[in-house]
């Protein structure tokens, strides 16, 4: 065991500290500074400032120089992450791009969706949307029903698509569709390629409980979409989505650790001014949070470990998830105890104005729905870690 | 970076579960369980713990050790639980590195250790003498804190009583002391106690995998209406989370033991946090283990009792997790 970094990713993580350093606007960390801009600004704000960063070499961590990537090891995507977090850095734009559909890409993308898919998405240049759930498609992600209808030289689009993150902001959209009409569930699936911008795209805001917007609902009506913006072959949309699904696996949450980190730290301070860590209770409450936190932190190490070596990554991402949303959601509670009723005062008017505190107790219970529900997780831990029958 | 255990660490791990397996399996356990008036040391075993060098794992290599870390000596407790093997290892362990850290100046430390490491001798160490202690009766020494103090007795300087005791893979005695003894550094006793707070959540992590591991077997076969019990949901969903906290609470030992080790300055928020996720998991997955076993789990002729009880005690052994959380928020929320 060794958890120090090697000279080379400690020579890393100085320069991109440094980095961070020189060029995140101290502003950027106050939320009085986002709270003053629309998401429309925001958004624009982050997606230059990450391209200014891709232009620096700062992007596309470990994908191969190839693809306009720099070439790093796993473990260097994961200071990456970690050192974004500590300087409280925004959270990429375009994530769903970044952590599925360029590595897919990368994998199984014919030579020109490699070309023109890639670098594009590393600069921000197009922002990607993941158009995977339905209304009728949640978890039973099989059984959707958008359709892709073959018109000869183009596919003709009609359904509609939910929970989608950026839909507003995306340029295009990854999304599953049933090519074949006769088909039922896994079959008959192909992943296509959407311009977000073609007629017949109706991207519309989805108000959360939190009073943001994060979300999306997109309608697509007769969308006309070129016969060869398929990603893999037609029909074998199922097996692309699982592979696309499979990155995540290896991905490192040590963002996420360091992010909530840095929330307990602030939820912690917020008992100790009003007094309220004198509560024995809390204190234990709170020392369980960090425990579970800790134990995120050393449950990415281990996963990140066995990618460095090579070895097959099983379903532990499930538990990863987990313990990440499950113990954000804890968090989320906790701060709401300690606040108790003076919690209900909020900064603004608006239930967008929320302190980020408060933001993190309403936004964490969509953290256990979204990316694989906690009980289809459990289901995936039960079935496939520990091989319990079906 | 790397978070796992070295090719060593695994080979040793190997060599003991092996040994376990083949040699001191649980219908070995089950004798020392139903030989209560017995010394609680099974001859061969213990005879094998100083023959392959398990209880010289943390002696200094002056001392004839093997002179390796916390973490060796986690790899070694972990299986020692999972095993719920009986005999005096972890006291010895313990009282040896309280002799290693502080014996310094005490040149009869150098003499105990060196006959730690070679299997000799049994020694019992005692965090709090007013309360039951493992193996003293049978001990060749009792290392102590007493009064404060950091203090090595020898059998001329106190009594020990043996008592009745509900986890039977180990035994108990009540110890007054009579004499004054050696006195050690009292500076390493918190040291001492943070070592044997990751070897006792290490013992809770063995515990805890092998209790989940014989569960999950369990109810992939056993049929209730018509179909195995392990495929009704609210069971699964039960064993996932357990899973997920037994494999937490092993990254916590094994951290925590690398953290003393490596004198990192986290050491103490990661020995509570061990300590803490260990117990709790452990406490969980032994439960778990008599309720989805169904009325079996509950006989004495079942070995879940034996995890169980093994946990419930160790989940009191130098701190309980609500004790340890409170010392993590003493470490992080008031700082």
């Amino acid at each position: 065991m060794d958890l120090s970094d090697s000279p080379v990713d400690a020579e890393f993580r100085t320069e991109f500290r440094a980095w961070l350093e020189a060029n995140l606007p101290a502003e950027w960390g106050t939320s009085e500074f986002w709270m003053n801009l629309s998401p429309a600004e925001s958004f624009a704000l982050r997606r230059e400032w990450e391209a200014d960063k891709a232009r620096e070499g700062f992007a596309g961590i470990n994908w191969p120089k190839e693809f306009g990537g720099r070439g790093g090891t796993p473990t260097q995507k994961a200071i990456y992450d970690e050192e974004m977090a500590r300087a409280d850095a925004p959270v990429t734009v375009n994530t769903l791009g970044l952590t599925f559909l360029g590595p897919t890409v990368m994998a199984i993308g014919s030579d020109e969706q490699k070309r023109d898919i890639i670098k594009p998405m590393l600069h921000n240049e197009v922002i990607w949307c993941q158009g995977f759930s339905e209304p009728g498609a949640g978890s039973d992600l099989a059984s959707l029903t958008t359709r892709a209808t073959d018109a000869g030289d183009h596919w003709v689009v009609n359904g509609q698509k939910v929970w989608t993150t950026n839909a507003l902001h995306a340029d295009r959209m990854f999304a599953l569709v049933r090519t074949d009409p006769q088909s039922q569930r896994h079959r008959g699936i192909s992943m296509l390629l959407i311009d977000m911008h073609a007629e017949g795209v109706d991207a519309r805001p989805l108000k959360q409980m939190t009073g943001n917007e994060e979300f999306g609902e997109v309608f697509l009506t007769d969308v006309k979409v070129p016969k060869d913006a398929v990603l893999g072959e037609v029909g074998a949309g199922w097996n692309v989505a699982m592979l696309l699904l499979s990155f995540e696996r290896g991905s490192s949450a040590i963002g996420q650790y360091t992010r909530f980190r840095a929330e307990w730290e602030a939820v912690a301070k917020v008992a100790r001014d009003s007094g309220r860590s004198k509560d024995p209770a809390l204190r234990q409450r709170l020392a369980d949070a960090l425990v579970n936190l800790e134990t995120l932190r050393l449950h990415s190490l281990h996963i990140l470990t066995k990618v460095e070596k090579g070895e097959q990554l099983g379903f532990e991402s499930s538990m990863t998830k987990l313990q990440w949303s499950e113990t954000h959601q804890d968090l989320g509670e906790i701060y709401m105890d300690v606040r108790g009723y003076a919690g209900q005062q909020i900064p603004g008017l608006s239930t967008s104005e929320l302190d980020p505190l408060t933001e993190l107790f309403l936004w964490s219970r969509s953290e256990t729905i979204w990316g694989g529900s906690s009980q289809v997780q459990r289901n995936i831990v039960a079935e496939h870690v520990l091989g319990l029958p079906r | 970076m790397f978070f796992a255990l070295t090719d060593e660490q695994r080979a040793l791990q190997d060599s003991v579960r092996e040994y376990l397996a083949d040699r001191f399996p649980t219908s070995s356990v089950r004798e020392v369980y139903d030989d209560p008036d017995g010394d609680g040391i099974p001859a061969s075993l213990w005879q094998a713990y100083g023959e392959h060098g398990w209880l010289a794992v943390m002696v200094p290599e002056e001392s004839d050790g093997l002179g390796l870390g916390v973490l060796d000596a986690a790899v070694l407790s972990r299986c020692l639980g999972a095993g719920v093997a009986p005999g005096p290892w972890l006291p010895t362990v313990i009282a040896g590195e309280a002799l290693r850290l502080g014996g310094g100046a005490v040149p009869a430390a150098a003499k105990w250790l060196e006959r730690i490491a070679s299997g000799e001798v049994k020694l019992a160490f005692a965090p709090d003498p007013s309360l039951p202690v493992e193996y003293a009766a049978v001990a060749d020494a009792l290392v102590a804190v007493h009064d404060g103090t950091l203090t090595l007795l020898e059998p001329d300087a106190y009594t020990a009583a043996p008592v009745a005791v509900l986890d039977r893979t180990t035994r108990l005695a009540r110890v007054e002391v009579t004499g004054s003894g050696t006195r050690l550094d009292s500076a390493a006793i918190e040291g001492v106690l943070r070592c044997a707070a990751v070897l006792t959540a290490a013992d809770l992590a063995g515990i805890a995998r092998e209790a989940l591991s014989r569960t999950v077997a369990y109810d992939k076969e056993r049929v209730q209406f018509g179909k195995p019990v392990g495929s009704v949901q609210i069971l699964k969903h039960t064993l996932a989370d357990l899973h997920i906290a037994v494999t937490m609470a092993e990254h916590a030992v094994l951290y925590a033991a690398y953290a003393i080790d490596t004198g990192r300055n986290d050491a103490a928020l990661a020995v509570s946090v061990a300590k803490a996720k260990a117990s709790d998991a452990a406490r969980d997955v032994t439960a778990a283990m008599i309720q989805f076993h169904g009325g079996i789990g509950y006989t004495w002729e079942h070995d879940a009792h034996f995890f169980f009880k093994r946990a419930k005690r160790q989940e009191y052994a130098y701190g309980s997790a609500s004790e340890h959380r409170e010392r993590i928020a003493k470490l992080v929320v008031d700082a």
